[in-house]
């Protein structure tokens, strides 16, 4: 299993890195460090440079340098220079060619304005990955630990939500940690729901459940929350987060409504969670079996 | 175990072959001479000095060009550097003359950045007046403050683009190249037409003596026009040192050869065709008139093409945002190159990280223009015109640095070959001379009160007080960079060498 971690010498770079070598530890994965840079064969009004292209690719050789030697022991990295139109193709490329099973970037966006949003690498990402996308909150790097404790998966019925479930299963067996399935069912529904709507939570809670024990390893433990409250926000606020843990969501890029409901969801939640989150697309070749 | 290995299988480093292919560099050719651009800033001015030979001093000003460019593209052979002329002279003359010759090349670039802007200005204000039918605000232009903000506007938003790297597609740059040739030509066209019509402003019949520099009446006027051909030609340079990215094939020599016989042809048509509509007096839409001469096509696109007049405003305007783009890289690079051997701080040689452009050198390229430009609106009457004058005077000045590098840098190889003969000393060197010949004519002319647009200080030209200014200015930071950073300027980055005749790996920006 090789991981693609989309790196930059930046912050948002540095966070990617730590989380991928978190992810690669818990799961024994291989990181393959990316380093992006523009493509030379582009149309450009400004004449090339090849001495300047080589000082930037030497640069961008000692950065993945930098990157690889904060690989700890026990994690085996590889650092690539690719050359592509943009960051995402650069990593969609790689992760297609190298087989990746995820791609891993920071996840917030660089601009000063939209220092709570998405940012527009893994926003293009997720429009059109075919594996699960890590992302890394801003500041993770600090973080002192070298794991994950625990795979929470945020779960609603939109399309693409079995595949999100098998996702987080095989996390959490080749991680063997607990996972907890987290109902959005309650809050998919309008905010005057009725106790029916309830009740239909509840017994998705117990389907989920059931499915994730059944598809477990023996002593990976499931357990089930449904969050309550009208918007993501307050569901997100009401149950409680480890730092150490990862949190598996859903991107469909057809949701039923017409518009990403679910990216929306894991906006929403990326902008409320201080913990990483990974998207799985509706049409994710990661199963359970894989 | 972490492994740290490259994977030298992924990377696709370079271009290949013919990806730029023989259009492309034409194209990339042109857009970084913006012929639109400088023909309306160059054209007045060069009219005002030599009279009707124009055409003439066209053709004798490529003269120069060519011959350091030869210069230019040897040193480029065996010295790739980001640092160029920087690096180069360096290399022949060590750190002081190096260090003038990088920093002749940044304030070069930093005028015409804010000349660009500046003329961008003007015909922005002029579209917008064609296109709503409101003559009046073409003339909102000449209000200093809002011409100053507008202008900073522009630097802003070209800053922008060079700091993030960001580009257009090759479509769009083929149509704006190919729709700023089609308008030159037409533009021409129209003014001829209305010469053989009889309604051309002041119809002046075309003569062979046109062609002829000897009929320039002064050799002070022959070196000021030559000096501002020099100027218009500015930029081909980078055809001929696009070698390395269509290799294995000749399309470099013929790129630039095509590049420059478009650029020339379509020159002497501009300079006949408007000369013969509009004369030499100084009447009004006369090239000899001070108030035009500035910015020519702002002022005869309306008399010449009537409602068409806004696909000059557009051409113009598409050719200054272009050569904008092309020409920030130049100094950032140097400046980079600068930083990175030490002979500026080292901020100046950061890489941004995402954008992978010298993001400092470049704000700082920037900053420079735009207070440059705004403090020359307020002193001089005329500042595009001034700030042209001084421009070809710091071309020659680090043109004519380059020229003599290659000549001295490659003196154990002169007599190798023929060819070395020519390409590493005769050509350089005659272009050199040339150049320097005409920046001491440029320097000591211009202290007369009256040179260029008249702009002066306590009576000295304006011109003469920019030239000395700047490159004193360049003197005194060297200088102090000399005390804070002395590593440099002992040679320790960048040891004086001569060619070997092969390829020059002390040199290498990335070690």
């Amino acid at each position: 299993m090789r991981f693609i971690v989309g790196y930059t010498d930046t912050p948002a770079g540095k966070d990617a890195l730590a989380l991928g070598v978190r992810l690669a530890r818990a799961r024994g994965a291989r990181l393959e460090i990316v380093l992006v840079l523009a493509s030379e064969s582009r149309a450009t009004l400004v004449p090339a440079a090849p001495s300047y292209d080589r000082h930037v690719r030497e640069l961008a050789e000692s950065w993945l340098a930098g990157a690889a030697a904060r690989v700890p022991d026990g994690v085996d990295a590889d650092t690539h220079v690719v050359y592509a139109e943009s960051l995402a193709e650069g990593l969609l490329d790689t992760s297609k060619r190298l087989e990746g099973s995820m791609i891993v970037v920071g996840g917030a966006s660089n601009g000063l304005r939209h220092r709570y949003t998405i940012g527009s690498v893994p926003r293009a990402l997720l429009h059109s990955a075919v594996v699960p996308v890590a992302l890394a909150p801003r500041g993770i790097r600090k973080l002192e630990t070298s794991g994950i404790t625990r795979v929470t998966c945020a779960i609603g019925r939109r399309p693409g939500a079995d595949r999100l479930l098998d996702a987080a299963v095989a996390a959490a067996s080749s991680a063997r940690v607990p996972l907890r399935l987290l109902s959005l069912v309650a809050v998919d529904l309008p905010a005057d729901a009725s106790d029916e709507a309830l009740a239909a939570a509840e017994e998705h809670a117990t389907t989920v459940l059931d499915y994730a024990t059944r598809h477990l390893p023996e002593g990976i433990d499931a357990d089930v929350v449904i969050a309550s409250g009208s918007r993501v926000q307050d569901a997100v606020a009401s149950v409680s987060w480890d730092p150490e843990e990862v949190v598996f969501v859903g991107s469909s890029r057809l949701a039923a409504s017409g518009h990403l409901f679910l990216g929306t969801t894991a906006a929403k939640m990326l902008r409320e969670l201080p913990v990483p989150m990974i998207v799985v697309p509706r049409d994710s070749v990661i199963t359970i079996e894989g | 175990m972490s492994t740290q290995q490259q994977s030298s299988g992924l990377s696709k480093k370079g271009l290949g072959a013919g990806t730029v292919g023989l259009i492309g560099a034409i194209v990339i050719g042109i857009s970084c001479i913006a012929p639109a651009y400088t023909m309306t800033a160059a054209l007045g001015g060069t009219t005002s000095v030599v009279g009707l030979q124009v055409p003439a001093i066209i053709l004798v000003g490529f003269i120069p060009m060519l011959l350091v460019a030869f210069g230019y593209r040897e040193l480029n052979n065996v010295m790739s550097d980001s640092g160029t002329s920087f690096t180069w002279a360096t290399r022949a003359f060590g750190p002081y003359i190096g260090w003038m010759a990088g920093w002749g090349l940044i304030a070069a670039t930093i005028l015409v950045l804010s000349n660009l802007a500046g003329i961008a200005v003007d015909f922005l204000f002029l579209l917008i007046s064609q296109i709503t039918g409101a003559p009046d605000i073409a003339g909102i232009a000449t209000n200093p403050f809002v011409n100053v903000v507008t202008c900073l506007a522009f630097m802003f938003a070209a800053t922008w683009v060079s700091y993030r790297d960001m580009q257009t597609t090759q479509k769009i740059q083929y149509v704006l190249v190919g729709f700023q040739v089609v308008v030159l030509v037409l533009f021409a066209i129209a003014a001829l037409v209305h010469v053989a019509n009889g309604t051309a402003y002041d119809a002046t019949p075309i003569e062979l003596s046109w062609f002829n520099p000897f009929a320039v009446e002064s050799f002070s006027s022959f070196a000021a026009g030559l000096s501002l051909s020099i100027f218009i030609f500015w930029g081909w340079d980078v055809t001929l040192t696009m070698n390395e990215e269509t290799k294995g094939a000749k399309t470099p020599g013929r790129a630039a050869t095509i590049t420059v016989g478009v650029i020339v042809v379509l020159y002497l048509l501009l300079a006949v065709a408007l000369t013969s509509f509009a004369g030499v007096g100084t009447g009004e839409f006369g090239l000899g008139n001070e108030e035009i001469q500035d910015n020519v096509f702002f002022h005869l696109a309306g008399p010449i093409l009537g409602p068409l007049a806004v696909l000059v405003s557009i051409a113009v305007l598409s050719s200054s945002a272009a050569s904008l783009q092309s020409t920030f890289v130049s100094p950032a690079r140097t400046l980079l190159a600068m930083g990175h051997y030490g002979a500026l701080p080292e901020r100046f040689a950061q890489v941004h990280p995402r954008f992978f452009t010298p993001g400092f050198a470049t704000i700082v390229a920037s900053v420079a223009a735009s207070a440059f430009y705004a403090v020359m609106r307020f002193v001089s009457e005329n500042v595009l015109w001034d700030t042209i004058t001084a421009l070809g005077m710091m071309i020659c000045f680090y043109y004519g640095i380059t020229a003599f590098s290659a000549v001295w840098y490659f003196r154990t190889q002169w007599f190798r070959s023929v060819r070395n003969v020519f390409f590493q000393l005769l050509f350089p060197l005659v272009g050199g001379v040339v150049l320097a010949v005409l920046f001491v004519t440029t320097i000591i002319d211009s202290m007369a009160p009256e040179y260029g647009s008249g702009s002066n200080i306590g009576g000295v030209g304006l011109v003469f007080i920019l030239g000395v200014t700047v490159i004193g200015l360049g003197f005194v930071i060297m200088i102090v960079q000399r005390v804070v950073r002395p590593a440099f300027f002992r040679g320790e980055t960048i040891t004086v060498g001569k060619s070997d005749g092969r390829e020059d790996a002390a040199v290498e920006l990335a070690e």
